[in-house]
């Protein structure tokens, strides 16, 4: 009978540690590739190939790019703004929310960053550049397909540069050195890491930017200051007019 | 005689808005001395323009006849009798002028003189347009190239599908120069044009940044189509095939910059841009 | 004996050294008809006033200077760059100056609204036939008007040597650059040499706050008098006759009520310059020639100019040598042609139709379908002009191809005009009709009533003589 309780009792701790085990943060580096080969084989071979090489349609056209040279940059920025996984290649891949958790992507981002030399996430230290150098790179780097206040641009045959108030620092430093889809590649020869950190740094400021002159309207520029002058302004011109010229009722009065 | 509700009811409101007009003066002094804020003092502005103006108006209409008058127009030509009357007059005050032909005529060639005189002051405003609209600073070749802030350009500190806005040493700020030096992929077939060939290194090119429609800078490179894009009117370049327009308004390539290698291995401009950078002008070709 | 009261003894005062009390009872007197939309034209007088009164107050505060300094007042993410002494006393208008903000903002919104108010007005003497003789003089010097609250507009913003406005000064520079023989003559001139040069700041804020202004006070003072010395115009009804106007008397119906319209005018502008951010300069930076962004627009009044550069394809001529550069067709050649037209109308509709006589009376738009049809065609062509001028921010504002959105828009350019004006000829004919109204079709009319064939000679000897005012044709 005492046996009996004491294995009880044993099974109860063993079950109660166990319980309280968890799993081991960080696994080894050799583990998360691997892990992130497995999630890879799963949800992106069908178009970027087995072994990340790229895989093209029978009449020629790519499905899914080689990924050889994404790098830890390129395969972050996909992954942790949710453009992949992709369902439509033809399109444009746009923001929207990822499909995998954070632990899921480090996993996959290390397996592609395996398959090559490609371009790596650069050592983020937010808060150090001055804002107004940083804005002065923005504005020569970046406005001209984001626009001065980052609310994005068209681009050729459909195509657009995304508005950046939903970009984290990390998530622009990865896009300014992996040049993701038609945005260039802005390379340690083009922009140090330090200047990188103060493009985020701006790109954050720009979310919520000095709008001391009132209701932003889209920061657009004369496009919607012109609508806003037009049906407000002319508008509420044509009221106070039609109010004053309005008739009121005659009164008798003697003829002058 | 009693007055109308209405008018009482007009009277009170055009009352309400004086007073209104009142108070938002006040709240835009105390605005104004708590250290101004432009959103309350726009609102207090308009409060207070806008109170006056609906008080004035309402008053116009209560306290002023609403009868329509009459009035008559006038023929606007004069009489004939009038007509002749000036031309008369005019006639002969400007006879004692008109016999003296020889006086009159000095006086128009004097007036001609002077009017001519006066287009020099004109001349003044600026030099004559010259070679300057047709040459650069790289014009001799030689010249390193370098960014912003001076620094020269190596080929390897450019990735592939990279971009850098470079100018002439010691001109960076000359708004006829900038370049853009752009690193397209080997698997991007690249072009070059007749005469061309030796005028990219290892799949770098240069061309002007100026846009040859109004000449804005071509700021936006689409890495993976190979094309430039003007953002001011969607004028669209071929990277790949010199820079030929494709798209837009622009209607002739951007101008190329030869390149070459000094002895650190540094890029170097060979020559001046192979045309005229920029907006288009009659004797560009010339 | 008791004294008079105080203005009495005081207008007495002046009259007894100006002799101006008949001259002032009979302007009092003056009648005025009451049409709302008389007033269209007062908006545009009252944003005027307002843009010189908030105008006096930035030119204590602003340096067209283009010398180079280093910004160190109160906007962080500026502070250490060097900027032009013009964009950066820009800047400390808009932060460092109490009020300067708004003052800044009730200026440009009152540019704006000083262009659209004229095109309202010049559309509703367009469309009431309100030019026609005797007032062809007026009808120039408003469109005169129009093109100088335009440039001034343009010449105005670009003084803040910024980003967005600095673009918009090398295209103008590049326009001019395009006319052919004499654009590259000219844009030195004007610039002092190559863009962007060292003058051009200066040299604009001279235009913008002397030479312009000048202009439009003495063209708008010629305008005011000659609409009282003709009388204005009024629509027919019991009454009405060409021959006299009815309305309500300058005093103190009138004056009122324009003393009103000033006031309320003004308050739509203050609220516009509190609530409504515009031209921020500070998020754009200062004005590099080797930079540009995305989204570059000139304001509204400039925007069917820029539209035209867009929608134009890539032609040019070239010949012996010589070329003739793209951006001279849709914006020399396009912009004199519209003003030539507009500048010409009464004539050429006089021409026309052989009317020539005096009128006082306006007309319904709908009575005069081929003028009403032309009048909005006109109007589509330069809307969708203006459209295309936002090119870029309607597709990515709509999701669509901007290459789609200019290609639909070349072929807009020809197909909305055609379409609105032939839409708005059988409204008018059908409105005309349902009314009872006479249709007074575009045929030769001999002043003095009547229709039939004449020879156009007959009508010119006829109209050499003084034509008698006809009475309203109802």
């Amino acid at each position: 009978m005492t046996g009996r309780r004491v294995f009880v009792a044993l099974v109860l701790a063993g079950v109660a540690v166990t319980a309280t085990f968890r799993p081991r943060p960080a696994p080894a580096a050799e583990d998360q590739v691997a892990a992130g080969r497995r999630l890879f084989l799963l949800g992106c071979s069908s178009c970027h190939g087995e072994g990340g090489d790229g895989v093209r349609t029978p009449d020629g056209a790519v499905r899914g790019p080689s990924l050889r040279q994404s790098g830890e940059a390129g395969a972050y920025y996909a992954l942790s703004t949710g453009r992949m996984p992709l369902s439509n290649s033809e399109k444009q891949p746009l923001r929207k929310r990822p499909a995998y958790d954070a632990g899921d992507q480090a996993a996959l981002v290390a397996y592609v960053a395996s398959l090559g030399d490609g371009p790596r996430l650069p050592h983020l230290e937010t808060g150090h550049t001055a804002l107004a150098e940083a804005g002065e790179l923005f504005r020569a780097n970046c406005a001209p397909c984001h626009s001065a206040t980052g609310t994005g641009g068209a681009l050729s045959y459909g195509r657009a540069a995304p508005p950046l108030d939903e970009s984290t620092p990390l998530q622009v430093a990865a896009a300014l050195r992996a040049g993701p889809g038609q945005m260039p590649v802005f390379g340690p020869g083009v922009l140090t890491d330090e200047q990188v950190a103060g493009i985020a740094d701006y790109v954050e400021y720009l979310r919520d930017p000095d709008d001391r002159g009132g209701l932003p309207i889209g920061r657009t520029g004369p496009v919607p200051e012109g609508a806003v002058a037009w049906f407000v302004g002319i508008g509420a011109f044509l009221v106070a007019v039609a109010w004053i010229g309005s008739r009121s009722p005659a009164r008798p009065v003697d003829h002058g | 005689m009693a007055e109308a509700s209405g008018d009482r009811r007009a009277e009170r409101w055009a009352a309400v808005s004086f007073a209104v007009a009142t108070v938002a003066a006040v709240a835009l002094a105390v605005v104004y001395w708590r250290g101004g804020q432009p959103q309350a003092e726009g609102v207090f502005l308009a409060v207070v323009t806008g109170g006056l103006g609906a008080g004035i108006v309402l008053w116009a209409r209560l306290a002023t006849p609403q009868d329509h008058v009459t009035e008559e127009r006038h023929l606007l030509g004069s009489t004939g009798e009038g007509m002749e009357a000036l031309a008369s007059d005019f006639e002969a005050g400007g006879a004692a002028f008109g016999r003296r032909r020889i006086l009159v005529g000095l006086l128009a060639s004097a007036g001609a003189a002077f009017g001519a005189a006066l287009v020099f002051p004109i001349r003044s405003l600026g030099p004559r347009p010259g070679k300057g609209f047709k040459r650069t600073a790289y014009a001799g070749g030689g010249k390193r190239l370098v960014t912003a802030d001076g620094a020269p350009v190596r080929i390897d500190s450019l990735p592939l599908d990279g971009v850098v806005t470079v100018w002439p040493e010691g001109h960076t700020r000359d708004a006829d120069a900038p370049t853009l030096l752009i690193r397209t992929r080997p698997t991007q077939r690249f072009r070059p044009r007749r005469g061309r060939e030796t005028w990219t290194i290892d799949g770098v090119v240069a061309y002007s940044k100026l846009c040859t429609h109004t000449g804005c800078p071509v700021g936006l490179y689409q890495a993976e189509a190979g094309l430039l894009l003007c953002p001011c009117h969607q004028s669209t370049f071929d990277v790949l095939d010199g820079a030929r327009p494709v798209f837009g308004p622009a209607a002739r390539a951007l101008p190329q910059l030869p390149l070459g290698r000094n002895e650190h291995g540094e890029l170097i401009a060979l020559d001046d841009f192979s045309s005229p950078v920029g907006a288009e002008f009659w004797d560009r070709d010339r | 004996m008791s004294r008079a009261p105080a203005a009495r003894r005081l207008v007495g005062w002046l009259d007894q050294r100006l002799g101006a009390a008949g001259f002032a009872r009979t302007a009092l007197n003056k009648v005025f008809p009451d049409h709302w939309s008389f007033m269209i034209g007062e908006l545009a007088l009252y944003c005027f006033t307002v843009l010189v009164l908030t105008g006096v107050y930035l030119t204590f505060f602003f340096h067209a200077s283009p010398t180079e300094v280093v910004y160190q007042g109160s906007y962080g993410p500026l502070r250490g760059l060097p900027m032009s002494e013009a964009y950066r006393s820009a800047i400390e208008l808009s932060f460092d100056v109490r009020a300067g903000l708004v003052m800044r903002q009730i200026h440009h919104w009152a540019a704006l609204l000083f262009a659209a108010s004229i095109v309202v007005h010049l559309a509703r003497v367009f469309f009431t036939g309100a030019f026609r003789r005797p007032r062809e003089i007026n009808w120039i010097i408003g469109v005169t008007l129009m093109i100088l609250s335009m440039v001034n507009g343009f010449a105005g913003y670009s003084l803040l040597d910024d980003q967005l406005s600095g673009t918009g000064l090398r295209i103008g520079y590049s326009v001019v650059l395009s006319v052919p023989v004499v654009g590259t003559w000219m844009a030195s001139l004007l610039f002092g040499g190559e863009f962007p040069g060292s003058d051009i700041l200066s040299r604009l804020f001279v235009i913008h706050i002397l030479v312009l202004p000048a202009l439009i006070v003495v063209l708008l003072s010629a305008h005011l008098a000659i609409v009282v010395r003709h009388k204005h115009t009024q629509f027919p009804g019991p009454g009405r006759l060409d021959t006299n106007v009815v309305g309500e008397r300058l005093w103190p119906s009138y004056a009122a009520k324009a003393v009103g319209l000033f006031f309320l005018t003004t308050a739509v502008l203050c609220l516009l310059g509190g609530l409504f951010q515009i031209n921020p300069i500070w998020l754009f930076g200062p004005f590099n020639p080797a930079q540009v962004s995305a989204a570059s627009q000139p304001d509204w009044y400039m925007g069917w100019l820029d539209g035209a550069l867009r929608i134009m394809p890539g032609w040019e001529i070239r010949a012996f040598g010589f070329v003739i550069p793209n951006p001279f067709f849709p914006g020399a050649l396009l912009g004199g042609l519209t003003f030539g037209l507009l500048y010409t109308w009464p004539f050429l509709e006089a021409w026309a139709t052989g009317d020539r006589a005096e009128h006082h009376l306006c007309e319904r738009p709908r009575t005069r379908p081929l003028r009403t049809a032309l009048g909005v065609a006109t109007l589509s062509f330069y809307t969708v002009c203006l459209l295309g001028g936002a090119a870029d921010v309607i597709a990515t504002t709509l999701g669509l191809s901007v290459n789609a959105v200019l290609e639909s828009f070349r072929a807009a350019i020809f197909v909305v005009p055609l379409a609105c004006g032939w839409m708005t000829y059988r409204l008018c004919v059908e409105l005309s009709a349902r009314d009872g109204l006479p249709v007074i079709a575009p045929r030769r009319v001999r002043p003095g009533g009547g229709s039939g064939p004449r020879t156009r000679r007959a009508t010119w000897r006829r109209s050499r003589r003084r034509a008698e005012p006809t009475p309203g044709r109802g």
